[in-house]
């Protein structure tokens, strides 16, 4: 019962939200169902910190510390952006964007949005997995194209045809895995469970597990934005709203990756860890190539932020790549810095765009004159996403890197080299293109203060674990952390 | 059991390459109607040899999904993209990046990279595969081509669906399908993304009053 009712919560609050017409109502529905999935992922991490693992309704579905990191992303993000969401959507009903008949969707398919990203974490099978990353894609096309104008439909289409077809990629992955454990689980298998196929993955036809693995990571890769199928992120993650954004990058890249981190542990354990964390390596290191000139010359900065995205699920990828123990360990802890600190970049920008209705970063001027708090968290967001000391993201980097030149392979040191180079690049364009915008003289038409308590509510909530990972990783998520570091390594 | 499959295959054989003659005719025909029509009736081949897997191999469960088949992919599916293009009144029909005599001619080529790059894992297959596996990938693949070189949007979806009956086809004749609940689930995952893009297609048209995707460009760097 433990795991469905964590499915339940979700799907619960999305369809009260559906029901109830006044808006006014079902904003607080919505926050007080993400208020409740939070306080519950607590209580089932504890479970999980106690027993290690969890199965339910004969192992359909399987709950491990992966699983459980991934589970606390969706949640914590999925507060914030729920609270969020009605600072921010109001500001936009007020200013007639869009009809209000449409917001009661909006907080169904955000809803549903949370609720198809727990179904792809807590899923033991394979092929129910995939069918839940579709359907993240599914319920979040209408998002991408809510406000419905031009360059939001463009986006919305473009979304939809991009994923859908590299996850289509990844079912052709799912079924040579099938395919390649019928002469180990018989000829008629009716489980595609992760777990019994992980127990006889050695046996495996390793030909076809490794055509498995390259569709997969193709597939979900596509999904996960790494590059180069990441033309659709961009578009999408500036188009949809500031709060949709953030679940995008924050939560949304991290379980496609969640599927690939699954395939790996399989296609490690059937041929050796070197094939599929090569293929990580090389994914990576070219998501963060090619985010680099992106990053460098934008003017947008909600296209900024998206790019930034790539670069940091390449590092992860890299991370999970180069395989050591602290280096998957930096590598999850990576995917959670960057989860809060990329979601707090986007309402940041949420704030912007509500202030000055542009996403051209020339147009906006003085932002720390006109609206101090969000000007002070913007700072603290981007010294944390470009991995400045003494921020969280500093501290996996650190880690993951640290490992890596420790581990003494030529190959992995050139990787490395080459990475902090890259780093230094990014943080440099970051700082020259942000910091014109904090720091100017503000235009005299523009009003002073902030737009809503509600979104300094959610910016002030990840705040706090921006803060309390830089300077001290608690001992609960030191051990799940750990426990991950062995799921991967088959250990 | 067994000895029926490779008895019957010849027949499974026949059944995939007329599968593949419907994607072809998808390919060099001109008319949006006819495109519609060819993928239904690819749909009902693929309907066929999945009931005729499903008796010679005795795996009732295949039986569930080949109904669902029916219903789904050659009703529902090509009704609804009937509709949206009655709907959405398209005039010029479809338009390629590509010439048609030119297009037939890659799809050659990818039926026969198709067939070369599965040939190192088929030499240990059984029999029903030798053929099956390769078309399936080709029809696959042939389906990707369509969404790279049409220009309407309402093509780009039925390249999918060629992508997905390609891969439906493969799971079918190398492991008699997935698990029935994936399979379920994969069925209400098309349904749901034909419907989706169909809105968009509508929605397209609304707004830039075409739905030539070569439209599509106003987001770049």
């Amino acid at each position: 019962m433990l795991i469905s009712i964590f499915l339940f919560i979700p799907l619960i609050t999305a369809v009260a939200c559906v029901l109830i017409k006044k808006h006014n109502v079902s904003k607080y529905i919505s926050v007080a169902g993400s208020f409740a999935l939070l306080l519950y992922n607590i209580y089932l991490g504890y479970t999980i910190y106690l027993n290690r693992s969890l199965t339910e309704l004969n192992g359909f579905f399987y709950v491990d510390a992966l699983s459980l990191l991934t589970a606390q992303i969706v949640s914590v993000v999925g507060f914030a952006a729920a609270l969020y969401s009605i600072g921010y959507m109001d500001a936009e009903l007020h200013a007639a964007e869009f009809p209000e008949k449409r917001l009661r969707w909006y907080y169904f398919l955000f809803h549903m949005f949370i609720f198809t990203m727990l179904a792809v974490c807590v899923a033991n099978n394979l092929g129910i997995m995939w069918v839940a990353i579709e359907a993240t894609t599914l319920s979040t096309t209408f998002l991408v194209g809510f406000y419905n104008k031009k360059p939001h439909q463009e986006a919305a289409w473009k979304y939809i045809i991009i994923c859908t077809v590299g996850i289509t990629l990844a079912l052709f992955g799912v079924i040579l895995t099938y395919h390649s454990s019928k002469n180990v689980v018989g000829e008629i298998g009716y489980a595609l469970n992760w777990t019994d196929l992980l127990a006889v993955a050695d046996r495996f036809e390793p030909h076809l597990m490794k055509l498995a693995f390259l569709f997969i990571i193709i597939g979900y890769g596509t999904k996960a934005g790494l590059a180069p199928m990441h033309t659709w992120l961009p578009d999408a993650h500036s188009q949809a709203p500031s709060p949709i954004s953030a679940l995008f990058s924050g939560v949304l890249l991290n379980c496609s990756l969640y599927g690939i981190i699954r395939f790996h542990v399989i296609s490690s354990k059937c041929l050796g860890p070197n094939y599929s964390c090569t293929l990580l390596m090389a994914f990576g290191l070219t998501s963060v190539i090619v985010s680099i000139p992106f990053i460098l010359v934008q003017r947008d900065y909600k296209r900024l932020f998206a790019f930034s995205s790539i670069e940091h699920i390449g590092f992860i990828a890299l991370g999970l790549g180069f395989g050591g123990m602290y280096s998957i360990y930096g590598a999850e802890l990576h995917t959670f810095n960057h989860a809060v600190a990329k979601s707090l970049l986007f309402f940041c920008g949420g704030n912007l765009f509500l202030k000055y209705k542009t996403r051209e970063m020339e147009s906006i001027k003085g932002i720390i004159r006109t609206m101090p708090v969000t000007g002070v968290i913007l700072i603290i967001a981007v010294f944390a996403i470009t991995g400045i000391p003494p921020f969280n993201i500093f501290v996996s980097e650190f880690i993951v890197l640290a490992d890596a030149f420790s581990s003494g392979s030529a190959f992995v040191l050139i990787f490395t080299s080459l990475l902090i180079v890259f780093l230094v690049l990014i943080f440099v364009g970051y700082i020259n293109n942000i910091f014109k915008m904090i720091f100017s003289e503000p235009a005299e038409t523009v009003v002073q203060g902030e737009v809503s308590k509600f979104t300094i509510a959610a910016m002030c909530f990840l705040l706090i674990f921006v803060l309390i990972i830089s300077f001290y990783v608690p001992p609960i998520m030191r051990v799940i952390l750990s426990q991950i570091s062995d799921i991967i390594r088959n250990a | 059991m067994k000895q029926h499959i490779i008895v019957n295959s010849q027949t499974i054989d026949v059944l995939a390459v007329m599968m593949l003659i419907a994607t072809i005719l998808h390919i060099s025909t001109g008319r949006l109607t006819t495109c519609v029509w060819a993928y239904a009736i690819r749909s009902f081949i693929l309907a066929c040899a999945s009931g005729i897997i499903a008796y010679l191999s005795g795996i009732y469960h295949i039986f569930i999904t080949t109904g669902i088949t029916l219903v789904i992919k050659v009703v529902i599916i090509p009704w609804f993209l009937f509709y949206i293009i009655k709907k959405v009144g398209i005039k010029k029909e479809v338009e390629s990046f590509l010439s048609f005599t030119l297009s037939l001619l890659c799809s050659c080529g990818v039926i026969l990279v198709a067939y070369y790059a599965t040939e190192p894992i088929i030499q240990f297959e059984s029999t029903l595969m030798k053929h099956c596996l390769p078309i399936s990938i080709a029809i696959t693949l042939v389906g990707f081509f369509t969404m790279i070189t049409r220009k309407k949007a309402i093509t780009q979806i039925l390249g999918l669906l060629a992508m997905e009956d390609g891969l439906f086809f493969a799971a079918l004749s190398t492991s008699y399908g997935m698990p029935l609940i994936v399979e379920l689930g994969v069925f209400f995952d098309i349904l749901v993304s034909v419907i989706i893009m169909g809105i968009y297609v509508y929605r397209i048209k609304e707004t830039f009053e075409s739905i030539d995707i070569g439209f599509l460009k106003e987001l770049r760097e």
